[in-house]
């Protein structure tokens, strides 16, 4: 399997400083974005620290093969070994930027989103904290594979509000979970099985409030360079006043082979239904 | 659509719209914007439409009503309007879109992210979510229930990916022959379940068609993969 990835972040026309902060570790594979916020630098600081954090943590338990048990908090037995080494991350990242904003003054307040994407040949690990977002393109299209943390996305699912009046509203904003805020905190972890030419979008909402899910469909679909796309969203955002700090990470999976795939297949596939047909056979005749 | 923005500490904590019926706010439940403080009168006060505009009336309160810092017994409501009722601000926001993106660069930066943090706003959060929550269905859990008289019965799908093969490790663990160790997935994801074809010779098909990557998965949708055959539905989950 091929994984080709590239990340980039801009402060945008509006902000003073970039509280944005991701890294692409393409020997682990792993992607991470986060958006930080609080005054006076902090929500740089909150969102660097948790990057940091999230990269570091993760190698180590690679690199000691850790068990599921050893990993920070208690261990989700719904999700893989390496699922639960990223929520293990997330939730270690979380402490520590909570333990900064309770003992430093000029920290407190500070918290981040963060959007994570591992790939491995068997499966992809996506988890998220806040609003920033993950996006699977697959046969062209468009799936969300995060969970957006704030009082609309709450209240549509709950059926109190509309998704039209979600995306208007004055607390589109506002979040009810983030990395920093609490003692602990709980990602949205999903795993999926990778399929031959999927890509993934990674991105802080200055992307998301400016450009629509079905023109992200379209640009992803459109560009087979993941480091030329994530220039033409920035270019996009910038046109339309980027009154945030935008990130985004573009990963674009390709020579996936599936076994037994080959000049044999059509032969094997053959095979395989007489096999099937012989088994419904001695099936009816020994009952 | 005009709407009331219900704050506190500077921070939404709700918004409700204002449409063609008079509205009414107050500590008791039956208010159409009910906040739960012991500085609002049980019907503090009362909002009506009169013709294109709102006429704002208090409804002698213990505490009064304050329009932008005026202590007031009727107002006609404009556009950015305050109204302090005890230590909560109702902002007046009026029909249009231009008028919405003033009010956010005024009062309060609305494109910024911030974090829901007072002890207030998440008891009243919490409130509302008690609400719905008892209104809303169960949480859901997938199942596979095997047709084939394979005697497999039914699998509750608990993983968040579920492997089917003849791998020791697979959660649904097929025999046969040319069963691979892992011949399909599915994937429990925010929009729900996904069937996958990992590999294999073993055919994947979701109602009679083949599937050659993936396709969502609706309940009683029947899956065959080689001789076994197997519907997939949602049932309550026991846990939660």
């Amino acid at each position: 399997m091929l994984v080709k990835a590239f990340g980039i972040s801009d402060v945008g026309l509006k902000r003073e400083g970039n509280e944005d902060s991701f890294s692409t570790d393409d020997s682990l594979s792993l992607y991470v974005a986060a958006d930080g916020m609080g005054g006076h630098l902090a929500g740089e600081i909150a969102s660097q620290v948790s990057v940091e954090i999230i990269n570091k943590t993760f190698r180590k338990w690679v690199d000691e093969e850790a068990g599921v048990d050893d990993i920070f908090g208690e261990p989700d037995d719904s999700l893989s070994l390496e699922g639960n080494y990223v929520l293990g991350c997330i939730r270690l990242a979380n402490r520590v930027v909570y333990e900064m904003a309770l003992e430093q003054k000029k920290y407190h307040g500070m918290g981040t989103t963060v959007v994570i994407v591992l790939v491995t040949p068997t499966l992809i690990i996506t988890a998220n904290v806040g609003d920033s977002r993950i996006y699977l393109v697959r046969d062209g299209e468009l799936e969300v594979l995060s969970k957006d943390h704030t009082i609309v996305a709450e209240q549509v699912e709950m059926g109190m509000m509309t998704e039209e009046e979600a995306a208007t509203s004055s607390m589109r904003h506002i979040l009810t979970r983030n990395l920093g805020s609490a003692e602990n905190v709980e990602p949205d972890v999903f795993e999926i099985e990778p399929t031959n030419n999927d890509r993934f979008i990674l991105c802080s909402d200055g992307l998301t409030d400016l450009v629509a899910d079905e023109e992200i469909e379209e640009m992803t679909n459109n560009e087979d360079d993941p480091e030329a796309l994530c220039r033409k969203f920035i270019d996009k955002v910038l046109k339309r006043g980027a009154h945030d700090n935008t990130t985004i990470i573009s990963i674009f999976l390709s020579d996936m082979r599936k076994t037994n795939e080959g000049p044999l297949k059509k032969i094997g596939l053959f095979l395989a239904d007489i096999v099937i047909g012989v088994q419904k056979i001695i099936k009816k005749i020994v009952p | 659509m005009a709407r009331m923005i219900l704050m506190f500490n500077k921070q939404v904590v709700k918004e409700y719209p204002i449409l063609k019926d008079s509205i009414t706010v107050g500590r008791n439940e039956d208010n159409t914007i009910s906040i739960d403080n012991l500085a609002v009168s049980g019907y503090h006060a009362r909002i009506d439409p009169a013709g294109s505009d709102f006429i704002l009336t208090d409804l002698q309160s213990t505490n009064g009503t304050f329009v932008n810092d005026k202590k007031i017994v009727s107002h006609k409501l404009s556009h950015g309007d305050n109204v302090m009722i005890g230590k909560h601000v109702l902002l007046f926001v009026a029909t249009g879109k231009e008028a919405d993106a003033e009010v956010g660069e005024q009062k309060m930066d609305l494109d910024k992210t911030m974090m829901l943090d007072t002890a207030k706003q998440k008891e009243l959060l919490a409130k509302q979510k008690d609400a719905a929550m008892a209104a809303r269905p169960a949480e859901k859990v997938g199942v596979v229930s095997f047709i084939d008289g394979s005697n497999l019965g039914e699998i509750e799908l608990t993983k968040k990916l579920t492997k089917i093969g003849k791998a020791a490790t697979s959660e649904v663990k097929l025999s046969g022959i040319l069963m691979p160790p892992t011949a399909a997935t599915i994937s429990r994801r925010p929009s729900g379940y996904t069937i996958s074809f990992t590999g294999g010779m073993s055919k994947l098909k979701v109602n009679g068609e083949v599937v050659k990557d993936s396709v969502p998965l609706k309940d009683f949708d029947t899956i065959e993969l080689g001789s076994f055959k197997f519907q997939f539905f949602q049932k309550e989950s026991k846990k939660k």
